[in-house]
């Protein structure tokens, strides 16, 4: 949930590190802090957002090391008390921590019985007083971090400075951590953004891995060496492509109207040679076995928030194309249970990031359980992706705004080129359907465009209608998704009362809430069952609710206040349809002022269960 | 002179000429070989070695904005000043105020030029900035061989002594305003004192014509590369003569039995059928689809375009989105046009598809017709002339 970042090397780290923290800002908010070490420790932190913490620095500082965080709170309130990094009771170990001690009760307590002061309510505390400990033992610096991170249970990702020593220590289990390699100096954070603009060159460390980064040894400054059971390895290193600049607004109020703007490029990338409309084929460049394709008996996707929707449209269109049962878990209630034959279900993780904490610790269950797994994931070298069988990536590119919108489109896109190629793969779907099914596909960027031309007209009606009681998204089959999907962005940036529902559930509860305050938002596209939808669209219209319709077809418009057109494009008209709800929410969320790329409470990337 | 110098690139305007193609994009976003006519313009200041940019944008800049981004992949800084109605060139410029300090450069959006105009005006600017006064302009002067379509320009002494927009009876000289211009931060000010034509709109050129008069204005003579797309047709002419410079290049996927010529571009996502024929001045967009059989020559095929099977599309332009039908025909050739009251004889123009519009199977575009967004023409139906938005065209 939290961001970190490190730096040593031939520069005053003080700028690399606090631009560092601004880039991971997007990850957690309520506290920030920074120490930077020489011969001294210095210490600064403060509770609120990043901006509130370069109040509080210098304007300059000489050290060459140093090590910052961001914190989304897990254990004890957002206080200047409770922000990293943490410190030791000599005040010469500082500690910046992702993640979770789950053992930290206990280590607190046996500190506190050895003497330690502890001044925050944080399950990170116990690790700069654990090293206190080892180094009063004698042990080397090195040995004491080793030997206080042996001595936690749960997720972390650690990095640790200490006054006189010229290195910087990086630890991971479970929670990301890259080191970066620099010009002259080296970086070490939970997510490249934070060092981007200044090396791409990078390795991601495994869990266990301890990063020495700068002279110790015999090393210099800018050196890193990475032990893996306590002998050295030569570290697999990665150059990555993304544009650290892409995560810049270019003139864009906000990241997620960029993105939703991004999405026709975004998808013609997601499409870029894997689609033949003319033959019928994908090539997703998957290697799964074709007689395990054709034994499954199920997909089972696992997934967290907008990735969840995403699945859920995937899933149906799983079983409508590859004619084999598809299922939908939440993440963090996810069992392989119910008798599945794990030889014969395929587990898909839907992550945006590959980090979602709730969707690793589903996939790993799988996993152990003998199923097959996959991921579907924008991101690269991902934790996600080196847990699974197969990754297919779905190439949209970096994504900053925290209510995910480029990325939920390109998940669906790609996963339907998915169902498309179990479908001919296991012969259940004719090449007829499979190339109707693909040229929907390849219409798909620029049906997307025809939506982000009628910006104004979407625009206009949010305005209108921002100070409604609540908004209720309704639709069917594919459409649902659309509905929840609609409804959740929403409610994350305009805080906003939003639920969707299955069209045909509004008559048996949600009918209640309907007033003349509370616009009703349907999906009337094909793909949703549009004219049983339009049922239910006539009861809510009944109670005087405004009513806002996304069609394809004739005939909606006269039970509509408002109607928008969605290009003809057959299964994936729901799909266009819910870039209407993303300007509709962004607009209605903008009218508020709120703070629409940093929602309150919320964070990009959910790193912790 | 430093590398401080920012570049005041003007994207703001419409293009009211270029309809339908400028409905939804402004006319700086036109793809000359799969690139919008402002990369041209930015890549010009970028390899002048200037890294400071602000696009002033306006009608439809979310197209600008999406396709720049920060300007990381041109290795400039790229800023952003709106100007929210466009009120002429020197209303745009005065956008930028905020974002300069000291000398800095003005360049049209919509101009392809090489980076020795912007270095010699920048070097201009330089030599003038020191001794003489604050208020000195550089202007980049070309020769064309039309020069009554521009601002011509007499020069004597290397001063500009005199600026006529598009004189009507015969040009003094056949020097023209090339668009790229040397400013201090004084002429903001000069652009406040000049009273607004007769048109609404305060020009660039009106506020610089005092500055003439006191002989301030030194012209930079300038004969390399100089394009401008006025008129539809020019998008294809301008294509064919950017794609004999650069060769064009092929990233998108071909069938083995197609032919893509050499000076053809086809761009990474665009895919040709088997047995079609890609011809010279031909550019292919991203996800845009060229069937079997089908035959495009000195034509540019916008994003997401289809190329049905058979379909002949020549001298073209079909826009994003567009469908032209299975054994559609666009033959190609002269024709007579008329924009905005002005009849254009004889040029080279087979026709254009707007964006989302759909030419059915077998359907015949007359040389020149212009379908505008949305048209849907019949199979088997023709259609010529001028075609309002959303018309249908049926058989008959």
């Amino acid at each position: 949930m939290c961001g970190i970042v490190g730096y040593n090397g031939a520069q005053r780290a003080l700028p690399l590190v606090t631009e560092g923290l601004q880039n991971l800002e997007y990850r957690g908010y309520d506290s920030a802090g920074v120490a930077l070490s020489n011969g001294t420790l210095d210490v600064y932190k403060r509770s609120g957002e990043v901006s509130a913490l370069l109040d509080a620095l210098p304007e300059s500082a000489d050290q060459y090391r140093g090590i910052g965080h961001t914190r989304w709170s897990t254990h004890g309130p957002p206080t200047d008390a409770n922000a990293h990094p943490h410190t030791d009771c000599t005040g010469d170990v500082a500690v910046v921590h992702n993640g979770i001690v789950e053992n930290y009760d206990e280590l607190k307590s046996e500190l506190e019985a050895a003497g330690h002061a502890f001044t925050s309510e944080t399950d990170t505390e116990v690790v700069p007083h654990l090293i206190e400990t080892a180094l009063a033992d004698g042990k080397s610096p090195k040995a004491a971090v080793q030997w206080a991170v042996g001595r936690l249970e749960g997720s972390f990702a650690v990095v640790v400075t200490m006054a006189g020593v010229d290195a910087l220590f990086a630890t991971r289990q479970d929670s990301p951590l890259v080191v970066g390699y620099g010009d002259d100096g080296a970086f070490v954070a939970s997510d490249v953004t934070a060092f981007l603009e200044h090396t791409r060159d990078v390795t991601y460390l495994a869990d266990g891995d301890l990063a020495i980064l700068g002279a110790s040894d015999g090393q210099t400054a800018g050196d890193v060496r990475i032990e893996r059971d306590g002998e050295p390895i030569e570290p697999e290193r990665e150059t990555l492509e993304w544009e650290a600049d892409a995560a810049e607004k270019g003139g864009y109020d906000h990241y997620m109207l960029k993105e939703i703007h991004e999405q026709p490029s975004a998808l013609r990338q997601a499409l870029s040679g894997r689609v033949d409309p003319d033959a019928g084929t994908v090539d997703l460049d998957l290697e799964l076995p074709a007689e395990y394709v054709g034994s499954l008996e199920e997909v089972q996707f696992v997934a967290a928030g907008t990735s969840n929707y995403a699945a859920r449209y995937a899933a149906e269109l799983v079983e409508e194309l590859a004619d084999v049962r598809a299922t939908v878990e939440i993440a963090s209630e996810y069992e392989f249970d119910g008798g599945r034959d794990p030889w014969r279900t395929l587990v898909v993780a839907v992550t945006q990031s590959g980090e979602t904490a709730d969707t690793l610790a589903a996939i790993r269950k799988a996993s152990r359980a003998g199923a097959r797994t996959m991921a579907v994931t924008n991101t690269l070298g991902s934790t996600v992706t080196r847990e699974v069988d197969d990754s297919l990536f779905i190439r949209a590119g970096p994504e900053i705004g925290v209510a995910a919108t480029k990325t939920f489109c390109s998940q669906v896109a790609t996963m339907t080129m998915l169902s498309v190629a179990l479908g001919r793969q296991r012969g259940t779907l004719s090449s007829d359907r499979a190339s109707e099914v693909l040229s929907d596909l390849r219409g798909l960027p620029g049906a997307v465009q025809q939506v982000l031309d009628r910006t104004d007209d979407v625009e206009e009606v949010a305005l209108e209608l921002a100070d409604s009681d609540a908004f209720f998204f309704v639709g069917r089959w594919l459409g649902h998704p659309v509905a929840l999907e609609g409804a959740l962005k929403l409610k994350e940036i305009s805080y906003d009362h939003a639920e969707g529902f299955a069209a045909g559930e509004l008559k048996h509860g949600p009918l209640a809430l309907v007033t003349p305050e509370t616009p009703v938002l349907a999906v009337l596209t094909e793909g949703s069952r549009p004219e049983q939808t339009l049922n239910n669209v006539k009861e809510a219209q009944a109670r005087e609710a405004p009513v806002i319709g996304a069609s394809s077809g004739d005939g909606a418009g006269q039970y509509l206040d408002v109607e928008w057109p969605v290009p003809d494009a057959g299964l994936l008209e729901p799909l266009i349809t819910n870039v209407y709800w993303q300007l509709f929410a962004y607009y209605v969320a903008d009218s508020k002022d709120r703070s629409i790329d940093k929602p309150r409470n919320l964070a990009k990337s959910v790193t912790v269960e | 002179m430093t590398d401080e110098t920012t570049a005041v690139i003007l994207a703001a305007g419409e293009g009211r000429r270029l309809e339908p193609l400028t409905n939804r994009r402004p006319k700086p976003m036109l793809p000359i070989a799969d690139r919008p006519l402002l990369e041209y313009v930015l890549e010009a200041v970028a390899d002048a070695g200037i890294d400071r940019v602000v696009f002033v944008v306006g009608y439809e800049r979310d197209r600008i904005q999406t396709h720049f981004g920060d300007g990381d992949d041109w290795g400039v800084e790229i800023e952003y000043a709106v100007q929210e109605t466009q009120l002429g060139t020197g209303h745009a410029v005065l956008q930028a105020e905020p974002f300069v300090d000291g000398p800095f450069l003005v360049l049209n959006g919509d101009r392809i030029i090489e980076p020795s105009a912007v270095e010699s005006v920048r070097r201009t600017l330089g030599e003038s900035g020191e001794g003489s006064g604050s208020d000195e302009i550089a202007m980049a002067v070309s020769r064309s061989p039309t020069p009554a379509e521009y601002g011509v320009v007499t020069v004597e002494n290397d001063l500009v002594v005199d600026l006529i927009e598009k004189p009507e009876r015969e040009p003094p000289s056949e020097l023209i305003n090339a668009g790229v211009y040397g400013f201090t931060p004084d002429v903001f000010e000069a652009i406040r004192a000049t009273p607004t034509g007769a048109d609404g709109e305060q020009s660039i050129t009106a506020a610089i014509a005092g500055a003439i008069d006191d002989g301030a204005v030194r012209a930079v003579r300038y004969d390399g590369l100089w394009l401008d797309v006025t008129h539809l047709w020019d998008l294809l002419s301008v294509t064919g003569r950017m794609l004999d410079r650069s060769g064009g290049g092929i990233e998108g996927s071909v069938a083995e039995s197609a032919t893509v010529a050499q000076a053809a571009h086809l761009a990474a996502g665009a895919r040709v059928g088997p047995n079609a024929t890609v011809g010279r001045g031909a550019t292919i967009a991203d996800n845009a689809s060229i069937g079997a059989n089908a035959v495009v020559e000195r034509s540019v095929i916008f994003p997401d375009a289809t190329i049905g099977p058979g379909a002949v599309v020549r001298d073209c332009v079909v826009g994003a989105n567009a469908t032209v039908g299975a054994n559609a025909t666009v033959p190609g050739g002269d024709a007579t046009v008329i924009v905005e009251g002005n009849v254009h004889e004889d040029v080279r123009l087979g026709g254009v598809v707007g964006d989302n519009a759909h030419v059915g199977g077998g359907a015949v575009l007359a040389p020149g017709a212009i379908l505008y967004d949305e048209v849907d023409v019949a199979p088997g139906a023709s259609a010529s002339g001028t075609v309002e938005q959303g018309t249908q065209i049926r058989r008959g």
